[in-house]
C-alpha cells in the first residue's frame, strides 16, 4: 500500500479568522437587543419614574388613588387565577386521555386542539358574543337575561385561548413520565385512585406548575379578549390601552405597564423554573406505557375529550357562520325567529371598504408575516448556533438576553416602542418597526427551539468540519444548516403563525398607512361592525389554517417531523 | 512527511481549573505516541490543544519549527477521529471522506480519485453512496478515519477512537490502525484510558494523571519499571505496602508487616525521605500450601502466612485473594500452575514477596 501524495493540495486561505466572525454576530446581536429590548424597556422605567428629569413616584400614587384604574390589578389577577386552575384542569384531563388511555380519536383531539393558536385570541371572545351575547343564538333561544359582557365572558374565553399551550406541556409530561411507576406502585398494592393521587400527578407536578405558570402568564398578559368582552371590567392591558389611546396618558400606560410586568415576569420564571425541574425529572428511563383502559375510563375521558374538542369547534363554525349571516340576531322583530335568521345568508360583510376598513391589511399582514418568518427563523439559528456551538465569552448574557422577551407582554414592549423611537421617523412610521417588535416578541421559542436542535448535533460534528478545513460559514452553510432544516421550517411556520394572529404586541405601532388584520378585527368591533370582525377573523384563521396544512403536507412528503 | 512537533510547557486552564499543566512533550515524525489516562487527566485537552480547538494558557506549540499557538485547526491540517465519529449525517460516505478535499477546492475528478482509493484502503468500495445510519459501528469508523486521511494530514489525532466499539471490532480496528500507521509513516497521536490498548499500540506511552504528565516510556518499561505509584496502580495491578525504611526492611508498626527490599530497588529511590510506599505485581508473588516450599532458599522475612479468601478464575490467570494480617493480597497464578497447586477456598497458605520484585516509592498522602 502507498499513499504517495497524488493530489497538490493547496493550504485553506482564511480571510476572516472564525473567532472575528463569531464576535462580530455576537456583537450585532447585542445592539439588536439593547436597541429593542432594553431601550423600550428602560424608556417605560424612565416615563413611569421620572417627571422632567425629576425621579417622583406621583404616576404610581395616581395609580393607586384612583379606585377605578386600580381595580384592574385585582381582575387582571383574579381573572388570571380563574383561568390558570379551568385550563390547567382542562388540559390535565384531555392530555391524560390522550397519553394514558386507550380512546380513539386522539389525532383528532389534538389537531382540534391545537386551531385556537392559529386564531387571533379575540376569535374565542367573538364566538362567545354570538352565542350568548345580547343577539346570541342561545340568548335568543332561551330568552336570557344574563351579560356576557365581563369577568365571566373573559375567563371563558381566555381558558379557550390558553387551553392549547398548556395541553402541549401536559401531554410531553404524561408521556415521559415513567410509567413503570405506576406499575411498581400496583404491584405492591395500590388501587387505581391511589395510584392516580399518589404517582401520577406528584410525577406529572412539575409539568403541572410549568403549564399552570405558562397559563397565567399568557391570559394576564392578553388583551384582545378583555377589550372586545371585558365590558367595563377593566384588566391591566385594557387599562394601558385605555390610558395611552384614550387619554395621552403615557405616564400612566408605563406605570400600568410596570405593574403588568410583574406578574407575569414572574409567572415567566416560575414557568422558567418547573421547566427545568420537570426535564431533569422526565429525561432519562421513562418508558412509553400504555394499557388497554376500562370502559368505563374510556367512556369518561372520551366524553371530556370530545366535549372540549366540540367547544373548540362551534366556535370557529360559529365565527364563521357569524361571518355569512345577513344581520346576526335577525333585523328588528325577528330576533326569535331564530332559524330564520341564522339561514338568512349574505356575504355583504366581507366587503370590507364600506366598513372602515380595507382588505388591503390581509395582504399587508401576510406579507408582513412572510418577512418576520424568515428573518426571525434566520436570526434565531445563527444566534443559536453562534451561543451553542461555537461558545464565545458572552455568549451567555445573549443567552439570557434571548430569553426575556417571552416574558414582556405584547402591549408593555409595543408602548415601550411608541416612547423610544416616536422621534425616529425613519423608524417609527413604516412596517419595520412592527416586523422588529414582532420578532423580538417572538424571539425566545424559536430561540429556544434552535438550541435544543443545536444540542441534539454533536459538538464533534460541528469540530469535525473545523478540522477539515471549514471556517464558519462554511460549517454553517454545508454542516449545520442541513441538520437543522426540521427545526428551520418548523420556526418558519411558528412566526408566520404567530405574526399573522398578534394583536397586543403591534396594536400601538399600526398606523392607517400600514394596518394589520388582526388589528382591523378590534377596529371593527369598536365601530360596531360585529359580523365584519367574523369575516375579517375567518379570512385570518383561513389564511394560517391554509399555510399550516401546507406546510405540513410538505413536511410529510419529505419525512420531517413536526415539533 | 511529517514533521516533529513539540510542546513546551504546556497549561492549559479553565477558569479556576487547572487542566493540564506545565507539560513537554516531543514528538517525532512518523512515531505513534498515546496519551493514556484516568478521565479528567487533561489528556483530551491536550489533544485538543494540538488540533487547535483550544488554545494554551500557557507554552508553545511547535510544529515543523514553526509555533502554531495561534494557527487556526483549518490551516493546521492535523486529521482528527473522534469517539462519537461525527460522520456528517446528511452527507454519503463518498461525500464525507470528499469533504476536506472540496473545502480545499479540489477538482471534482481528483476527490473521485482519492475517495475511491481510500475506501479501498479500509474494504469499503462497495458502501460508497450509502449513508452512515447504515452502516456498522465499525464500518463507521473506518470511513471517519480515512476521512481524516483524506487531505494529508500532517499529523493524526485520535480520541478514544473505539471507545464506543465492540471488543472484538475494537481489537481488529486497533490492528487496522496500527498497520495504516506503518505503512503511511504518518505521525500519530492517540488518547486512550484503555492501558492495554495504549501498550499494545504504541511506540511511546505518555501517562497523565491530574493534568500532570507521570511518565513517558515504551511500553515495557512503563509495565517493568513505572516511575511513580499512580503508573504502577494505574497500568496494570500492583499491591501496596506502606512502612519506614530501615536498612534494607521496610517496617510497619501497625499491620507488623516487615519486608526485605533488594539492593538494585533501593538504588532506584531518589528522595531522602524514611517514609515508603512499595509496591508488587500480583503475578510475582509466589503462593504455597503452608509445607511445600524448602524455608532455605527464600528471604524469610519476606515469607508470611495467610488465608485464601477467595479464588476467582479469569481465564489464562486464576486471581487468589489471600488474607495477610489486615490485609487482603491480590495474587495471579497460571490457570496451569493453579490446577497442580490443589488450593481451595480456607485454605492456609504461605505468600512469598520476591525483595527483587518490590518496586519502591516515596511515600505520598494521595492515593
Amino acid at each position: 500500500m502507498e499513499d504517495n501524495q497524488k493530489i497538490q493540495i493547496k493550504p485553506i486561505k482564511t480571510v476572516v479568522p472564525d473567532q472575528a466572525i463569531t464576535y462580530t454576530i455576537l456583537f450585532l446581536f447585542g445592539i439588536f437587543f439593547i436597541m429593542f429590548l432594553v431601550l423600550p424597556l428602560i424608556s417605560i422605567l424612565q416615563t413611569s419614574f421620572f417627571n422632567e428629569g425629576q425621579l417622583t413616584f406621583q404616576n404610581y400614587i395616581a395609580y393607586f388613588s384612583k379606585e377605578r384604574i386600580r381595580r384592574s390589578l385585582y381582575h387582571s389577577l383574579y381573572i388570571g387565577t380563574m383561568t390558570t386552575v379551568i385550563t390547567t384542569v382542562a388540559a390535565f384531563l384531555v392530555a391524560y386521555a390522550i397519553t394514558r388511555t386507550s380512546v380513539r380519536g386522539k389525532t383528532f383531539y389534538k389537531a382540534v386542539s391545537s386551531l385556537p393558536l392559529m386564531a387571533p385570541s379575540v376569535v374565542q371572545a367573538l364566538a362567545l358574543i354570538s352565542l350568548f351575547g345580547r343577539n346570541g343564538i342561545i340568548t335568543n333561544m332561551v330568552g336570557g337575561q344574563w351579560n356576557i359582557y365581563g369577568p365571566v365572558g373573559i375567563i371563558i374565553a381566555e381558558s379557550f385561548y390558553c387551553f392549547p399551550y398548556a395541553l402541549i406541556i401536559l401531554i410531553t409530561t404524561l408521556s415521559a413520565v415513567d410509567a413503570r411507576l405506576n406499575e411498581a406502585a400496583e404491584s405492591l398494592g395500590a388501587g387505581a385512585f391511589t395510584v392516580f393521587w399518589k404517582i401520577t400527578i406528584p410525577s406529572a407536578r412539575y409539568g403541572i406548575f410549568s403549564a399552570a405558570a405558562l397559563c397565567f402568564n399568557l391570559n394576564v398578559t392578553d388583551f384582545g379578549i378583555p377589550i372586545v368582552i371585558g365590558g367595563d371590567y377593566n384588566v391591566l392591558a385594557t387599562e394601558i390601552y385605555t390610558q395611552v389611546e384614550g387619554m395621552q396618558r403615557f405616564d400612566l400606560g408605563a406605570t400600568i405597564s410596570i405593574i403588568l410586568l410583574i406578574p407575569a415576569m414572574l409567572a415567566f420564571m416560575l414557568n422558567n423554573y418547573f421547566t427545568k425541574k420537570n426535564y431533569s425529572l422526565i429525561s432519562g428511563q421513562a418508558r412509553p406505557f400504555l394499557r388497554l383502559s376500562t370502559k368505563s375510563q374510556k367512556a369518561i375521558f372520551s366524553t371530556v375529550a370530545s366535549v372540549i374538542s366540540g367547544f373548540i369547534i362551534i366556535v370557529f363554525v360559529i365565527i364563521i357562520w357569524t361571518s355569512i349571516v345577513d344581520v346576526w340576531g335577525g333585523k328588528s322583530g325577528e330576533s326569535k325567529q331564530v332559524f330564520k335568521w341564522l339561514t338568512d345568508f349574505s356575504i355583504r360583510h366581507y366587503d370590507f371598504e364600506h366598513r372602515g376598513a380595507s382588505i388591503s391589511v390581509v395582504w399587508t399582514s401576510f406579507w408582513i408575516s412572510v418577512v418576520v418568518a424568515f428573518i426571525a427563523s434566520w436570526l434565531t439559528l445563527i444566534a443559536g448556533f453562534i451561543v451553542e456551538k461555537r461558545k464565545p465569552k458572552g455568549a451567555e448574557p445573549l443567552y439570557l438576553l434571548a430569553v426575556i422577551p417571552a416574558a414582556i407582554p405584547g402591549l408593555v414592549l409595543g408602548l415601550g416602542y411608541i416612547l423610544a423611537f416616536v422621534n425616529m421617523d425613519w423608524l417609527y412610521n413604516g412596517a419595520a418597526i412592527i416586523i422588529i417588535n414582532t420578532i423580538m416578541h417572538n424571539f425566545t421559542l424559536g430561540m429556544l427551539s434552535t438550541m435544543t436542535t443545536m444540542k441534539n448535533i454533536d459538538s464533534s460534528i460541528d469540530e469535525a468540519s473545523t478540522s477539515l478545513g471549514a471556517n464558519l460559514t462554511k460549517s454553517f452553510w454545508h454542516i449545520i444548516f442541513p441538520l437543522s432544516k426540521v427545526s428551520f421550517w418548523n420556526n418558519i411556520l411558528f412566526y408566520f403563525e404567530r405574526s399573522m394572529v398578534t394583536i397586543s404586541a403591534v396594536i400601538f405601532l399600526v398606523s392607517p398607512q400600514i394596518n394589520l388584520a388582526s388589528i382591523t378585527v378590534i377596529e371593527l368591533i369598536d365601530d360596531g361592525n360585529f359580523e365584519s370582525a367574523c369575516a375579517m377573523s375567518t379570512v385570518i384563521v383561513a389564511i394560517v389554517v391554509t399555510v399550516h396544512v401546507i406546510f405540513l403536507s410538505i413536511f410529510k412528503k419529505k419525512g420531517i417531523k413536526i415539533m | 512527511m511529517s514533521k516533529e512537533l513539540i510542546l513546551e510547557n504546556i497549561t492549559k486552564e479553565f477558569g479556576q481549573i487547572v487542566a493540564v499543566q506545565d507539560i513537554n512533550l516531543e514528538v517525532k515524525a512518523g512515531e505513534f505516541v498515546c496519551f493514556l489516562g484516568p478521565s479528567g487527566c487533561g489528556k483530551t485537552t491536550t489533544l485538543r490543544m494540538i488540533a487547535g480547538f483550544e488554545k494554551p494558557t500557557k507554552g508553545l506549540i511547535n510544529f515543523d519549527g514553526e509555533i502554531i499557538n495561534d494557527v487556526t485547526p483549518q490551516n493546521r491540517n492535523f486529521g482528527i477521529v473522534f469517539q462519537s465519529y461525527a460522520l456528517f449525517p446528511h452527507m454519503s460516505v463518498f461525500e464525507n471522506i470528499g469533504f476536506g478535499l472540496k473545502m480545499r477546492k479540489v477538482s471534482k475528478d481528483q476527490i473521485a480519485e482519492r475517495v475511491d482509493d481510500l475506501l479501498n484502503l479500509v474494504g469499503l468500495a462497495d458502501q460508497k453512496y450509502k449513508y452512515p445510519q447504515a452502516l456498522s459501528g465499525g464500518q463507521q469508523q473506518r470511513v471517519a478515519l480515512v476521512r481524516s486521511l483524506a487531505t494529508y494530514p500532517q499529523i493524526l489525532l485520535l480520541d478514544e477512537p473505539l471507545s464506543a466499539l465492540d471488543a472484538q471490532i475494537r481489537l481488529n480496528l486497533r490492528a487496522e490502525i496500527k498497520r495504516f500507521q506503518l505503512e503511511l509513516g504518518i505521525t500519530m497521536i492517540y488518547v486512550t484510558h484503555d492501558q492495554e490498548e495504549a501498550l499494545a499500540i504504541s511506540d511511546r506511552v505518555i501517562v497523565m494523571n491530574k493534568g500532570f504528565i507521570e511518565q513517558i516510556d515504551k511500553p515495557v518499561e512503563i509495565y517493568q519499571k513505572p516511575k511513580t505509584q499512580f503508573v504502577a496502580g494505574f497500568v496494570g495491578k500492583s499491591i501496596f505496602f506502606e512502612g519506614e525504611l530501615s536498612g534494607n526492611t521496610v517496617v510497619n508498626e501497625n499491620t507488623e508487616l516487615n519486608l526485605v527490599v533488594s539492593q538494585d530497588t533501593l538504588r532506584a529511590l531518589q528522595t531522602t525521605s524514611r517514609s515508603v510506599t512499595l509496591a508488587i505485581r500480583p503475578e510475582k508473588i509466589l503462593i504455597f500450601k503452608d509445607s511445600q516450599y524448602s524455608q532455605d532458599k527464600y528471604e524469610r522475612t519476606n515469607l508470611k502466612k495467610g488465608v485464601i479468601e477467595s479464588i476467582t478464575f479469569l481465564g489464562v490467570i486464576v486471581r487468589i485473594v489471600v488474607k495477610l494480617a489486615d490485609k487482603h493480597i491480590m495474587v495471579d497464578i497460571t490457570e496451569r500452575r493453579f490446577a497442580q497447586s490443589l488450593l481451595k477456598m480456607g485454605d492456609a497458605v504461605s505468600l512469598y514477596f520476591p525483595p527483587e520484585y518490590f518496586l519502591v516509592f516515596q511515600s505520598s498522602k494521595e492515593v
